[in-house]
């Protein structure tokens, strides 16, 4: 089979997750269907099937096994992916205490969207949420080409010696999951050669038989609290890695979205909107529309949930005189959202101003422009003084 | 005086290496599960890659830190996970090219309870690995809990007997009955007091886990948990095969055999009158018991096309 | 164990917790936890090798002419005695020993 040359196609967020994965070659790849992820796994099928694939492909009969595969095959050295999506990522969730646990450079697509109620077949982040204090980086994509780039810097990220942690790369279900978009493919020597300085990195510990290796062996007292400091450092460090490593894929492929997060117009801003995901397409068009208008507002889209990138976040939000935040889970017990929440807590860097929290976009209701105009108007009405409700239910409307 | 060197056992023939194990470890006295895993570890040879999980077994299979109690490679994982972790595993030697025995050793809690849909699902992929399940019957380790495994009648701390429950009130899951239908390329039951007929058997589970899944139900008594004496750990092992409790047999690509065939099956209360789990059980109940025992045993001599 | 790097005195060397057990074999006193020993009538041995093998921690030693159980890790189970078939060995309870023997390992 000829390997894959660098093509423009129109395909679907889950075929560029799909092919991105192919490009990076894993090794062992764990396969369990979930709407709206399933044609992610599909596509890697037809790839292996067809040859383009060379990887074990895992047809597991459920998520918590996809996890456990996967980070087996990582810890014996091998490079493993997989995909999920929403009750298969929480069905996972004792398994990746583990994989970030034992340092699995895993990389796993997980397309965002809600988990309760058989019918809530719908796009939101709640999944994403709920799985936030495992110890897995996350980062989140806005639109097919960043998915497909995203899965390539995830990998590049989570085996990278200083790092050695799993990456989540999330995306929101239907919205992009099934959007088909005109995609920049990269012939895989390209892909090769923009990782290939993993190979360059003193080789991580592998489980080989015959070694007298025991990989887990977490227990006692103070050897676990320093692997749990070692954790926390890496994760760290990534923030800036993140940073070099998108900025490195600028170098390689022409494309670079900021790092930890990208800002849209915010230099000169007064005010601030701050969201994630597919919904930040809509925020820059209107964010172009209300700068017409004359209100100075500014866009900043997070690309990296966890690590929190709060430096670069304090940066730019610090000085606006008033910040909305677009939610698109829910912090339950804590009346907002997580977003929110973890915005609120850099107020004392950031400054005491206007802080609005609009919830919107659960269970596939549309962030529509109207929306985000209500939105942009609120926090400059607020800006300037008017009383403005912090939490707001947008499509209840609140 | 000089005599000549008395022959050792002949199970001893199958030993590959020395015991792996450190000589102090975290296992009650007279522990049958302490046995198992040591004459395992010694029969498929210090290259076997042990995958184990919350358990009895996990004090000792699982290292400390940077410390460990045995000389074999093992990966150590949640109770779902054992199978799957393996799968992970054993799927990237073969990528890679590495020859690799890699052995789930769990007990009947991860195998029949909480990780069987994992197991389920690697047996029916055919994962090439050992899956061995040393069955006490019950969570022994988490302070004897009732477990699929657990047999009718037993008391347990959650099947406890008062005035409202006289132990378990439902029969155990035939689990090795259970993996053979799973039609992978090996399945046997082993018990310590059969030591060779054990021997064989992991000897075939090896050769067959070049090819496929192979699985190994060990009966496997605790005497904290069962409530018998420190020294009488085999004996309740060959009691249990002597009263077709615990048959040993094997299916080698779904053709059944009995390997150790009892000429006089003595009934259960020979068994359950060893155990302290069982020293409540009334007439009915052991006619119950006895009546299950028979019936499982009539399956595996059908299976095996015997009369 | 310790390890001395240059972020200072840690456990492991590595990010993850991994053991080496070509480094670091760990071993408890468990000789200590018996309350019963068994003592082998030599002259009643016949080097059937039965407690040999279904000894749990595998601690009886061949002396050639018979087995002697490593005093430093039995546990005192009794499993050798019970299943010797010409009743070489008698479990005798740990108070009766006045001999000062080692429990320490061969």
């Amino acid at each position: 089979m000829e390997a894959h040359k660098k093509q423009t196609k129109v395909i679907t967020g889950n075929g560029a997750a799909a092919y991105a994965a192919m490009l990076c070659r894993p090794d062992v790849v764990s396969l369990y269907p979930i709407t709206p992820q399933s044609e992610v796994i599909e596509q890697l099928e037809n790839f292996h099937a067809n040859g383009v694939l060379d990887a074990e492909m895992v047809t597991v009969e459920g998520e918590n096994s996809a996890q456990n595969v996967v980070c087996g095959a990582s810890m014996a050295g091998g490079r493993a992916f997989t995909a999920t999506s929403s009750y298969g990522l929480v069905f996972m969730y004792d398994a990746m205490f583990q994989t970030a646990g034992y340092r699995a450079p895993v990389v796993m697509v997980n397309v965002n969207r809600e988990p309760p109620g058989i019918h809530a077949v719908c796009s939101g982040q709640q999944d994403m949420i709920s799985v936030r204090d495992t110890g897995w980086i996350q980062v989140i994509a806005e639109n097919c080409q960043e998915i497909l780039d995203l899965v390539v810097m995830a990998f590049r990220l989570a085996e990278d010696h200083d790092i050695q942690l799993p990456v989540i790369v999330n995306y929101d279900g239907y919205y992009l999951s099934f959007l088909a978009e005109k995609v920049e493919i990269p012939g895989i020597d390209e892909v090769d050669k923009y990782l290939a300085v993993l190979k360059s990195q003193p080789e991580r510990m592998k489980l080989t038989p015959g070694k007298s290796l025991g990989c887990g062996s977490h227990g006692l007292g103070m050897g676990f609290v320093e692997l749990r400091h070692k954790h926390m450092a890496a994760l760290e460090r990534a923030k800036t890695k993140w940073d070099e490593i998108d900025a490195e894929f600028g170098q390689a492929f022409g494309r670079s979205y900021g790092g930890q997060i990208e800002e849209y117009r915010n230099d000169d801003a007064d005010i601030v909107l701050f969201t994630s995901g597919s919904a930040v397409g809509t925020a820059r068009a209107v964010v172009d529309a209300k700068r017409k208008e004359g209100i100075k507002v500014g866009l900043v889209k997070l690309r990296m949930f966890r690590p929190f990138p709060v430096e670069r976040l304090v940066k730019a939000l610090r000085g606006k005189k008033a910040i909305g935040v677009l939610d698109r889970s829910l912090g339950f017990g804590w009346g907002c959202g997580p977003l929110f929440m973890e915005t609120k807590a850099l107020a004392a860097e950031i400054g005491i101003v206007p802080m609005l929290n609009f919830i919107d976009g659960l269970a596939n209701m549309d962030i529509t422009i109207p929306h985000i105009e209500r939105m942009i108007d609120d926090i400059h009405h607020a800006s300037l003084g008017h009383p403005y409700k912090e939490v707001a239910w947008v499509t209840m409307g609140e | 005086m000089s005599t000549a060197k008395k022959k050792l056992p002949k199970v001893c023939e199958y030993y590959q290496n020395e015991d792996q194990f450190s000589g102090g470890v975290a296992w009650c006295s007279g522990c049958a599960l302490e046995l198992n895993a040591r004459f395992i570890s010694r029969v498929l040879g210090k290259d076997a890659m042990f995958v184990g999980t919350p358990s009895c077994s996990a004090p000792v299979l699982n290292a400390a830190n940077t410390g460990a109690w045995h000389k074999h490679s093992h990966y150590a994982c949640t109770m779902t996970g054992v199978a799957s972790s393996a799968t992970g595993l054993t799927r990237f030697y073969q990528k890679s090219g590495q020859d690799a025995t890699v052995v789930c050793f769990t007990g009947d809690g991860c195998a029949m309870d909480v990780g069987f849909q994992p197991l389920s699902g690697a047996a029916e992929r055919n994962e090439k690995m050992i899956y061995i399940c040393y069955d006490n019957e019950g969570y022994m380790n988490t302070g004897v809990q009732r477990s699929s495994g657990t047999p009718l009648g037993a008391a347990t701390s959650t099947t406890q007997i008062g005035p409202q429950s006289k132990g378990k009130s439902t029969g155990s899951k035939n689990m090795p009955m259970v993996m053979a239908m799973h039609d992978v390329p090996y399945v046997a039951t082993a018990t310590l007091s059969h030591l060779e007929d054990f021997a064989k058997k992991l000897m075939k589970a090896k050769e067959m886990s070049k090819e496929g899944f192979a699985y190994i139900h060990v009966f496997c008594p605790c005497n904290v948990g069962w409530k018998m004496s420190t020294d009488s750990s085999i004996e309740v092992c060959r009691t249990a095969v002597r009263t077709n409790y615990f048959p040993l047999w094997e299916a080698e690509h779904g053709v059944f055999r009995l390997t150790n065939k009892v000429n006089q099956q003595k009934p259960v209360g020979e068994l359950t009158k060893m155990l302290g789990k069982f020293k409540h059980l009334d007439q009915g109940q052991l006619a119950s018991l006895q009546q299950q025992v028979d019936k499982r045993y009539s399956i595996v001599t059908a299976l095996c096309g015997m009369p | 164990m310790e390890v001395k790097t240059d972020k200072g005195t840690c456990i492991f060397e590595t990010e993850s917790a991994w053991s080496d057990a070509t480094k670091h074999m760990l071993c408890l006193d468990s000789g200590s936890w018996r309350t019963e020993r068994p003592v082998v009538r030599k002259e009643k041995c016949t080097r059937c090798g039965l407690c040999y093998i279904y000894c749990p921690p595998q601690c009886m030693v061949d002396k050639d002419d018979h087995f002697e159980p490593n005093l430093a890790y039995c546990k005192g189970c009794g499993i050798c005695a019970r299943e010797c078939p010409t009743k070489a060995i008698t479990m005798v309870s740990e108070g009766e020993i006045s001999d000062g023997s080692s429990q320490k390992a061969d």
